[in-house]
């Protein structure tokens, strides 16, 4: 191909890429807009621009109901995900075992299942064993879709892990919880803040799960969800956008921890 | 060789354990209850097929019909979109083409009830974004496709197109640049590049997401609600009615079954056939 026709594919590329993003951010921009106005029906362009819907949800006791209940639900993911998947990704990619490549396939089902449907059967079995649902049950609900995606997280960090330094570590006479203490947990640092980001941030926007398993409990999601059908005010969009910047420092935070573990580990 | 559970299984148990009791044993419970008689709400009648046959004659194929429509279309239209995209941020290198996958990235984890109803904002009739700012700038006054299928159809596109896109650019990150090159300087047309190298060397990355946003849109109930204005009712809405509303969990567990057989029609043939590990562990 001559050089000019490259350059010319190249310029094509460029602008799709540009379409794109454009497309992508078009109804995020247009949430920020909507939560700039006053009044109860939207008519853009604002006659006025204010600021008085984030006041409002800062005010309310509602929003910060809201608000506590999807931490405490994702709080509580974090938590229990990065333990259960250290676990996981040793059987998943460390260890040699019978078992392991049905394991491996088995993992991988809860990630290719339609969210509502779990949701539904998971509300099914609660209700069936007499279990009232609560946050609990939706924390428990968002664990059995967000701990094998972690578990994939910490087992692609292990892939390029040196069994090597483990086994000297045993040389030197250490024992086995020494050894995952002090070479094989730090080794797999930086994967494990991966991991609680993904689990947090899955955890703090699901909808299609918390939609059926909290109960009389409600997630900002679902409050945004159902409020977008009924009720509509400036407040709705104001809400979402500060549940997104909590996502964006969460990442911002995330990748400042991911980034100092690498240079140290390197 | 000492006779006691090796490490390996003893790691596995904790997940194990999870997916035992919060993915397996409800489906179980699930299946149970879609051989229960209808309206019944203890797992202890007598065995019978009549949930599954109401589900099938009473126009409740019409629900399943839709989502497995509606997933496939998605689907396509994802790949066709992703294709190019991935190709384009496979041959930029440097921090802008790292910037951009990063702002691709980004809305994946925004809540989708955020994504979608920030759509619908942009879509309005009269004062939405797109309608209120064409009619201040240019005085056009413009009508909405809010409310069809049309709109719910973008909605599922606009939140799963990233699942198809990364697997498929991890795709595109195993052809080595220099067998595009080659083929190039033997004479191959562009179309033949395609089909010779590109097409099956992404074929696993394209599969998995292809996969991912398969089920994801089958399962999805928010796009119709939001953007459709529940012009159709979809399988998992369909479910819900008959759990709540109808008080009818026998005919809600056997629609469930239904969408579990799609989903695992469609999912565990493709699993079987790819590598995973040769995808994750570059």
């Amino acid at each position: 191909m001559s050089w000019r026709a490259t350059r010319a594919t190249r310029s094509l590329q460029a602008m799709w890429l540009t379409a794109v993003l454009i497309l992508l951010y078009v109804p995020i921009l247009s949430v920020v807009l909507a939560s700039l106005a006053n009044t109860r029906y939207m008519r853009f362009p604002h006659k006025v621009w204010t600021l008085d819907a984030y006041r409002e949800a800062l005010g309310t006791y509602t929003t910060a109901t809201l608000h506590v209940t999807s931490l405490k639900i994702a709080l509580v993911v974090v938590a229990l995900s990065v333990v259960l998947a250290v676990f996981g990704a040793l059987a998943f990619a460390r260890y040699d075992w019978r078992g392991r490549s049905w394991f491996r396939r088995f993992l991988l089902l809860p990630v290719f299942f339609p969210q509502p449907v779990l949701g539904l059967a998971l509300l099914l079995s609660f209700t069936a064993a007499g279990i009232t649902p609560t946050w609990q049950t939706a924390a428990f609900a968002h664990l059995v879709w967000i701990v094998p995606i972690v578990t994939l997280v910490i087992s692609i960090r292990l892939y390029s892990y040196d069994v090597i330094q483990e086994e000297a570590a045993f040389d030197l006479g250490a024992t086995r919880l020494q050894v995952f203490r002090e070479v094989t947990l730090p080794a797999l640092a930086p994967g494990v803040v991966s991991g609680a980001l993904f689990a947090f941030l899955l955890s703090w926007s699901n909808l299609p799960l918390s939609i059926y398993t909290t109960g009389a409990d409600t997630t900002l999601p679902e409050w945004l969800f159902s409020r977008t059908a009924t009720n509509y005010s400036p407040l709705v969009p104001a809400v979402a956008v500060i549940a997104t910047g909590i996502s964006a420092a969460f990442i911002a935070l995330g990748a400042i921890v991911w980034t100092q573990l690498r240079r140290r580990a390197a | 060789m000492k006779r006691r559970i090796s490490i390996g299984t003893l790691t596995m148990l904790p997940v194990g354990l999870l997916l035992l009791t919060g993915f397996l044993v409800p489906i179980g419970i699930v299946a149970a209850y879609s051989f229960m008689p209808p309206r019944t709400f203890a797992l202890t009648g007598n065995l019978t097929g009549a949930n599954y046959e109401a589900a099938l004659m009473e126009g409740y194929w019409r629900p399943l019909m839709w989502s497995t429509v509606g997933a496939l279309a998605t689907t396509l239209i994802c790949l066709v979109l992703a294709w190019p995209t991935a190709k384009a941020l496979d041959r930029f290198v440097g921090r802008w083409a790292t910037f951009a996958t990063l702002l691709i990235a980004l809305p994946i984890f925004i809540s989708e009830s955020v994504r979608l109803f920030g759509m619908s904002l942009f879509l309005m009739p009269g004062g939405g974004i797109l309608a209120g700012s064409l009619d201040a700038l240019f005085g056009v006054s413009i009508g909405t496709i809010l409310n069809t299928h049309l709109a719910a159809l973008l909605g599922l596109i606009y939140v799963h197109f990233p699942f198809v896109l990364f697997p498929l650019l991890l795709g595109f990150s195993l052809i080595p640049r220099e067998q595009v090159e080659a083929a190039r300087d033997l004479g191959a047309s562009g179309w033949q590049v395609f089909r010779e190298i590109e097409a099956p060397l992404t074929a696993p990355g394209a599969a998995i997401g292809a996969l991912f946003c398969f089920v994801l849109s089958l399962g999805a109930n928010a796009e119709m609600s939001i953007l459709g204005g529940q012009v159709v009712t979809v399988a998992t809405r369909a479910i819900e009615q008959r759990f709540n509303y109808a008080q009818d969990w026998p005919l809600g567990a056997a629609l469930t079954m239904l969408v579990i057989l799609i989903t695992a029609l469609v999912v565990l043939p493709i699993l079987r056939r790819i590598d995973l590990d040769r995808l994750i562990r570059r």
